[in-house]
């Protein structure tokens, strides 16, 4: 019987109990808390990573389709003079295209050119491509023009982005002047140069210089680098530069593409920038002429 | 008591324990699924990209595969695994609207693309099609199994390629969207040919374009088309324009010809046949043709140890061709670049990478055996000629059938007329044609003999040929009234079907867009 009221007595807890168990479940919580707080600053710059690298690998798929698709339909269908029906190279390129030639050199230099100031096409940042992307297509049967497809490095604030733009071919004309006017916003925040057509992005320039591992020797990295056949001897693809004679739009066999893409905001939780580096290569499978 | 104080105090130290858990498990969990669901993110990105590279890959296997399996030199060409109810005989011509598949079930369920309903339907043939009034594919079409469904390949159990089907048509210029002709008209009907240059209506101007389609998809619902036009590229030939191409040059001890002696049946006509032995009133070409004017008088008359066209007699009526009998013509218009031993050989080498068969060396016996299995098995036939190359000598003595093709023998060629050829023989290298038999034989199309190696088998350095030899008496001490058989006939239709073909080139490639 005496042991009752002492047993009711340990029902409940002591104000000690009570304060040592709230002081430990504090001293967890806030550490989860802090934990959790990071994790979500980790979580909003991921998010904004992943946006821009979805942005740039969707950008990538569609440059390597058009790649892939580059010289259709070549010049073999048609049994007349009809240029815009068929494709005359499957890279175009200015000035004097398609009579005369030109040279393709990667890291600036070769003597493909555009009306704009420090810019080649084809060359580090700068493609056209000719090809019919829907031959099929209702509206235009049974002769649906050739296209010239082209992606240009631009800058623009803050950083700079990669144009797309549609135009259909012209005999006779300036494929440079016809696809410049079309050029529109394709993927944003590209980091490849920090001069861009002879204009420096100082924002870029800070991030070259803060990641070396990517941009070694602080040089710039070409978005779209090049192979072409080389006919002679014995016949293969090298990289353009090195086939000599056979360095010409018409020969690019492969183009090889890499993009560095930067976040739009800086990592959150150490101020760095951040960027993601994406590669992908496309092979010109139809015939050259 | 001493058990009541024991639970109460286990049942307080129960409940702390408890609720401190299910807090740092709950925070836990909620880092953990925070952390998941952003590298989850990363992940499927990536892997996007890469289905997407996996199954153009894929689908772009599929059209490989059907590109080599059209060529008939592949050990598993259609022609050899599918030799009835897959496509048309070679040089047959595929019909507008009718469609061959190329399945790769791999295990799965049945793969029947011309139906509408199936699981992996192609209704790609009706965007190109419907226009032309082909609403759908032949139903059902004759497919063929790809080489991952066939043995030694499926005994292997190797994963294939994850492509589907690979549809084999013809085209016109209103499937492809083009006007080849420039004619204003998009031709429905008319299958488009490949002139070797562009493409064309008329079906003399080369062979068939033909169109591959292929499809793929990955378990994750990827997937692509993909499509070639290929058409066959021919290996450049030197031109006919004789029965019998003698060729030497001027400097060299030149050619020589010996006809068989009592045998006046025996015949060498420019007259153009076609492939059922009918004249076709074509012009007619050169009987001899030679590519040295001293060489005419040397065949007709005998010299360079040759007895030349005798008896007399034959010579007015034996050697028909577009000049006057007997036409034993100088070809003046023979292209230079076949005239020098470098580019002949380089002719015969071409012809020896791309052959459907070698013959093997050895004894007359052996070379036959090879040649019989051919003809018993029908893999050589008038439908299906091929391309057989002797690397030396070779001996036709005692083979009694008829060869249809490009037969090139680069040592001497020992003929017996018991045996027939249609075709195309070219005797590069040592350029010796030999016959001492007698029969009935002949050979139809054209026959072109030439020196381009010495006696050790060494290119001849230099632009000018050897000494070419065709006799046709070569054991002048048996010398029956049918030696040496009926003779050569020059006949461009089979001329045409002898052509070796290098390969099926790519004409154009296209990525369909869905």
């Amino acid at each position: 019987m005496s042991s009752g009221p002492s047993d009711r007595r340990q029902v409940g807890f002591t104000l000690i109990e009570l304060m040592v168990a709230l002081g430990i479940f504090l001293l967890i919580t806030g550490a989860a808390f802090t934990l959790l707080g990071t994790s979500q600053k980790h979580y909003q710059t991921e998010s904004q990573v992943l946006t821009s690298f979805q942005e740039a690998r969707l950008g990538l798929d569609q440059i390597v389709r058009d790649v892939n698709d580059a010289g259709y339909p070549p010049p073999t269908f048609l049994n007349s003079s009809s240029p815009t029906l068929s494709v005359s190279s499957p890279f175009a390129w200015s000035p004097s295209y398609p009579t005369t030639s030109c040279q393709i050199a990667t890291g600036g230099g070769g003597n493909c050119t555009t009306a704009t100031a420090g810019d080649t096409a084809p060359g580090d940042f700068d493609l056209i491509i000719e090809t019919n992307p829907n031959p099929q297509d209702p509206s235009c049967l049974p002769n649906c023009p050739v296209q010239w497809i082209r992606y240009q490095l631009q800058n623009t604030t803050p950083l700079p982005t990669l144009m797309r733009g549609v135009s259909n071919k012209f005999t006779g004309g300036d494929p440079d002047a016809y696809t410049a006017g079309a050029l529109v916003p394709f993927v944003q925040n590209i980091v490849n140069t920090q001069v861009v057509q002879t204009v420096t992005n100082p924002l870029v320039a800070q991030y070259q210089a803060a990641y070396p591992v990517i941009f070694p020797g602080g040089a710039p990295v070409p978005i779209f680098s090049y192979t072409c056949d080389n006919s002679f001897p014995p016949p293969q693809t090298v990289a353009c530069s090195g086939a000599g004679a056979d360095n010409s739009p018409a020969n690019i066999r492969d183009v090889i593409i890499t993009l560095i893409v930067a976040a739009p905001l800086p990592d959150r939780t150490t101020g760095q920038a951040r960027l993601v580096m994406l590669n992908g290569r496309g092979r010109r499978i139809n015939p050259n002429k | 008591m001493r058990d009541g104080r024991q639970i109460q105090t286990k049942r307080t130290e129960e409940g702390i324990a408890l609720l401190i858990s299910i807090f740092i498990l709950l925070l836990i969990s909620i880092v953990a699924i925070a952390l998941i669901v952003a590298s989850g993110t990363e992940t499927s990105l990536a892997g996007n990209y890469r289905s997407a590279t996996a199954v153009y890959y894929a689908a772009l296997s599929g059209l490989e595969e059907a590109r080599g399996r059209l060529l008939s030199k592949n050990p598993d060409a259609f022609k050899t695994t599918n030799p009835s109810n897959f496509l048309p005989p070679p040089g047959t011509a595929l019909n507008m609207g009718d469609t061959y598949y190329l399945i790769n079930p791999d295990g799965g369920a049945p793969i029947t693309p011309w139906d509408s309903s199936s699981t992996y339907p192609d209704n790609q043939f009706g965007v190109e099609f419907v226009p032309s009034s082909f609403s759908a594919p032949t139903n059902p079409s004759p497919t063929a199994l790809s080489v991952w469904n066939r043995n030694p390949l499926q005994a292997l159990n190797l994963p294939g390629p994850l492509y589907k089907w690979v549809r084999i048509n013809a085209v016109s210029e209103k499937s492809l969207g083009v006007d080849a002709d420039a004619d204003s008209l998009a031709d429905s009907t008319t299958p488009l040919y490949y002139d070797g240059v562009h493409f064309s209506n008329s079906p003399s101007a080369g062979p068939q374009v033909l169109e591959l389609t292929s499809f793929a998809i990955l378990p994750n619902g990827s997937q692509k088309l993909v499509q070639y036009l290929v058409a066959p590229v021919p290996i450049g030939l030197p031109p006919f324009f004789a029965a019998l191409s003698l060729l030497g040059s001027s400097l060299n001890t030149s050619v020589s010809y010996t006809s068989p002696l009592p045998n006046t049946n025996f015949k060498v006509m420019g007259i153009d046949q076609d492939c059922s032995g009918n004249p076709t009133g074509n012009p007619p070409r050169v009987a001899i043709g030679v590519i040295v004017s001293t060489d005419v008088g040397t065949v007709e008359s005998g010299g360079n140890g040759g007895a030349g066209i005798v008896p007399f007699s034959v010579q007015a009526t034996n050697y028909k061709g577009s000049g006057s009998n007997p036409d034993v013509e100088n070809m003046l218009a023979f292209p230079l670049n076949y005239q020098s031993p470098s580019g002949l050989d380089a002719v015969a080498q071409a012809i020896i990478q791309n052959a459907d068969g070698v013959i093997p060396s050895g004894s007359a016996g052996t070379q036959q055996t090879y040649l019989s299995a051919l003809v018993s098995s029908s893999a050589m036939s008038p439908t299906s000629p091929m391309t057989l190359v002797a690397n030396g000598d070779l001996n036709l003595t005692g083979w009694h059938h008829t060869g249809y093709g490009l037969l090139l023998v680069t040592g001497t060629l020992t003929y017996d007329p018991d045996a027939s050829w249609n075709g195309i023989v070219l005797v590069i290298g040592q350029g010796v044609l030999l016959n001492s038999k007698s029969g009935a034989g002949e050979i139809v199309g054209a026959v072109m003999v030439a020196k381009t190696r010495d006696s050790s088998g060494s290119l001849i350095t230099g632009s000018y040929l050897g000494a070419s030899a065709v006799n046709y008496n070569s054991n002048s001490a048996s010398s029956p009234s049918d030696l040496g058989g009926q003779g050569i006939y020059y006949s461009n239709c089979w001329i045409q079907r002898a052509q070796p073909t290098a390969g099926n080139k790519i004409l154009s490639f296209h990525e369909i867009s869905q």
